[in-house]
């Protein structure tokens, strides 16, 4: 394992900015617009509001029972063989929502950028680079992701500039979109678009001192939050609700719709170029932490060598779907459902355990 | 050794990026896509204008080229039928830079033209700033007959002509992005850009300044092409035309349309056979205050703030100095301005049923979801039956750089 707890905050800020903040690019605003309308732009707030508590729980008990990462807590409060098998399952969730939204992200670079290359060659050179990158260890791509992440945030900052002058405001109402009810059910179904938060507790050891990725965990949660609800409030005010949920890539088609000034119209190059890099580095990055939960799982101290198996079978897993379309309105709709209530439930029960068991009376 | 060879030969994977590499000089780039309809149901004639990118810089050898190349071909889509073209094109066709998509306006009155402008929103070739053009002809004359003398590069032309044109309020913005937002959310009037090369028999040299459609308007020399009213589209479906002045109002009144401002004329309140000249401008968007009611007709008051600058007063009357005389002309400006908007919307409600001012945005916070909005139906409900306010008020009357004019009196002593 090439770590040696050089990490820091900023490394560990950047790379939970990059999972979760794109969420705000991929077609994610797509699949909670079918049901939620217009008021796409409250559901991550909801969302954040259900899983939040959970999360911070969490972090309270990996800091009580210092010195562990997410499995060995697990085996430490609910004993081996239950946290092995729970450490599996959310093993499993993260393999598959890596391996959905690689599908996801190949054919957003097909359709927009690619219309003529075989998706099968995009998958190959997609996770070829994703694979050497990971290959690379955490904290190498941990400052990858730090060097990364302005030049990613600067590009996100500069659409939202130049889309400003087509915002309708007044397109947010009706404030409740397909009402009230909906809304709140889709926010706490959809928690688990936050999911990649539980996925990084693998790595609470890696900093120096844990309370460094306590406090840069939590920073970098809320401000991906911040960043999700700009980008899916221009999403609303820019195409309207019967738009928007028609709209498979709405970050794309933002891009595209945006010129700077006369003289440069089709500028979505540009953005696509820092949007792709963000792309490698989330692959990188998940698949990392997925293989990671899969050692600490089976006692595999040196796991860096299934990064390949596990690459080469996320993306022959992107590949089955039948299209884009089933891939994200279908599995991911039911995976993100079933994880919610995985995710939120999960910190409960092991606090109660360790507080019934008296572990965190230390 | 054979590993490192290996390694390398990995490498050329990374060349399948290169399966989507088109040279610039391999691609006929379109400006012009025109919509014509067919005898056969489904099927359109689709006319492309290919921009020469030889003619333009001065570099250029090539200086007896045309600046485009224009073909028509059958399809029953915008792409499907650049394939076709290939028969007769030597390049790829690229539609990225696509500026107007005209259609003729019987296609544009047909209950297809929903159909065949879908294609253009499902592909990423066509961007949303694409405009809609309504020719009066067909599509394909249109790009035909359209020949600019001094601005001869297509996109150029486009470009300039309608950034003017919007400026001045003649014509509206009417970009697909537009088209779609306003014919999905279902309860608005779309106004598309209203032109034609056919110069109308029945010119009538008598009528005020802007109440010209395309095609009527008289003119000497020039090119044939005329940009003048707007398309008024329903539900995707083209059911009348505005004549220049009316498109005006409709903008002024649309707080998602931008114009900047305009020159125009009323008869002079003094001496109705002259004319004064103004020149209209707006600082602030309108405030429009909806109150909604469930049970009687909503209460929509409407309040435009703008700056009034005389350019021209031939009659030769002090409207300067004489404070009594000044207020007859801000009144007679704004009365007349007001009594334009009122047809407008009476038009609107009675004959339209619904409204080109987009003014469905602001009803929408009286709502909380979707399925009351829904419900409560703006287009057919409450729009047509509301009460309707509309007050205008000059913020500023400027009177130029002159404080007097010539003394008609003195001059013929």
């Amino acid at each position: 394992m090439q770590n040696r707890g050089y990490l820091r905050v900023r490394e560990i800020v950047a790379m939970i900015l990059i999972i979760v903040g794109i969420k705000l690019s991929d077609s994610t605003p797509a699949l909670l617009t079918q049901n939620v309308q217009n008021a796409l732009w409250l559901v991550p707030m909801i969302s954040c509001v259900c899983i939040f508590p959970s999360f911070l729980l969490m972090l309270y008990l990996l800091k009580k029972y210092k010195d562990k990462n997410l499995v060995q807590l697990l085996e430490e409060i609910l004993g081996t063989v239950i946290g092995k098998i729970i450490g599996f399952i959310i093993f499993l969730f993260a393999f598959l929502s890596i391996a959905l939204d690689s599908r996801n992200y190949v054919e957003q670079i097909k359709i927009l950028y690619y219309p003529e290359g075989p998706s099968g060659l995009i998958f190959l050179v997609l996770f070829g680079v994703v694979f050497f990158g990971a290959k690379k260890g955490f904290e190498v791509i941990g400052f990858s992701s730090f060097i990364a992440l302005p030049f990613i945030k600067v590009s996100a900052f500069f659409i939202v500039f130049l889309v400003l002058g087509n915002l309708l405001v007044q397109r947010i109402f009706p404030i409740f979109g397909s009402g009230l009810s909906d809304i709140l059910i889709e926010g706490a179904a959809k928690a688990s678009i936050f999911a990649e938060l539980f996925f990084i507790l693998i790595a609470y050891v890696s900093t120096r001192e844990t309370d460094i990725f306590y406090k840069g965990s939590i920073l970098a949660a809320i401000i991906s939050l911040f960043e999700i609800v700009i980008f899916y409030f221009i999403y609303i005010t820019v195409f309207d609700y019967n738009s928007v949920e028609k709209i498979a890539f709405p970050f794309h088609d933002i891009t595209q719709f945006v010129s700077f000034g006369k003289f440069f119209s089709n500028i979505e190059t540009i953005f696509m170029v820092f949007w792709l890099i963000a792309a490698f580095l989330k692959f990188m990055i998940l698949i990392y932490l997925a293989t990671w939960i899969f050692g600490a799982v089976f006692n595999i101290e040196d796991f860096e060598p299934l990064l390949l198996p596990f690459t080469f079978l996320i993306a022959t897993l992107g590949t089955l779907p039948f299209n884009s379309i089933i891939n994200e309105l279908q599995f991911r709709n039911y995976l993100l459902n079933a994880m919610t209530p995985f995710l939120i439930l999960l910190p409960v029960l092991l606090w109660l355990v360790a507080l019934l068991r008296g572990g965190l009376r230390k | 050794m054979i590993r490192k060879l290996l390694l390398w030969l990995l490498f050329l994977l990374l060349l399948g990026g290169c399966q989507d590499r088109i040279e610039l000089e391999q691609q006929s780039y379109v400006i012009t896509i025109g919509i014509d309809a067919t005898d056969q149901k489904g099927i359109y004639a689709l006319t492309y204008q290919f921009a020469n990118p030889e003619v333009g810089y001065s570099a250029s050898s090539s200086a007896d080229e045309p600046p485009s190349e224009i073909v028509t071909v059958n399809g029953s889509d915008l792409l499907s039928a650049t394939y076709f073209a290939n028969s007769i094109v030597s390049k790829q066709i690229t539609l990225d830079h696509t500026r107007v998509i005209v259609v003729s306006e019987e296609v544009a009155r047909s209950d297809n033209f929903l159909r065949i402008i879908q294609s253009a929103s499902r592909t990423p070739e066509i961007r949303r700033k694409v405009e809609i053009i309504v020719s009066k002809e067909k599509a394909s004359d249109f790009i035909t007959n359209n020949k600019p003398l001094m601005e001869t590069r297509p996109h150029k032309y486009y470009q300039s002509m309608l950034s003017r044109a919007i400026q001045t309020g003649i014509i509206p913005k009417a970009t697909i992005h537009q088209f779609f937002q306003i014919t999905e959310g279902d309860a608005d009037l779309f106004l598309g850009i209203y032109a034609t090369t056919d110069q109308s028999d029945n010119k009538d040299d008598e009528m005020e300044e802007d109440q010209y459609i395309a095609g009527e308007i008289p003119q000497k020399g020039g090119p044939p092409t005329q940009f003048m009213g707007a398309a008024v589209f329903k539900e995707g479906k083209m059911i009348d035309i505005l004549d220049g002045e009316e498109t005006r109002i409709a903008q002024i009144l649309n707080t998602t349309l931008d114009m900047d401002s305009f020159i125009t004329t009323i008869p002079d309140p003094l001496m109705p056979e002259y004319n004064i000249t103004y020149h209209y401008s707006q600082t602030e968007e309108p405030a429009i205050d909806i109150q909604y009611n469930k049970d009687k007709p909503t209460i929509i008051d409407v309040k435009v703030k703008f700056k009034a600058e005389i350019v021209a007063i031939p009659s030769l009357i002090d409207y300067t100095q004489k404070a009594d005389d000044r207020r007859t002309l801000e009144n007679a400006i704004v009365k007349r301005v007001k009594k334009k908007t009122e047809d407008l919307i009476e038009k609107s409600q009675k004959v339209y049923r619904s409204d080109p001012f987009y003014w469905s945005l602001f009803i929408r916070k009286h709502f909380k979801d979707i399925p009351s909005y829904e419900e409560a139906d703006w287009q057919n409900n409450i729009y047509p039956n509301a009460n309707i306010n509309v007050e205008y008020e000059i913020d500023k009357l400027e009177f130029g750089k002159m404080i007097n004019d010539t003394n008609l009196n003195e001059v013929r002593d």
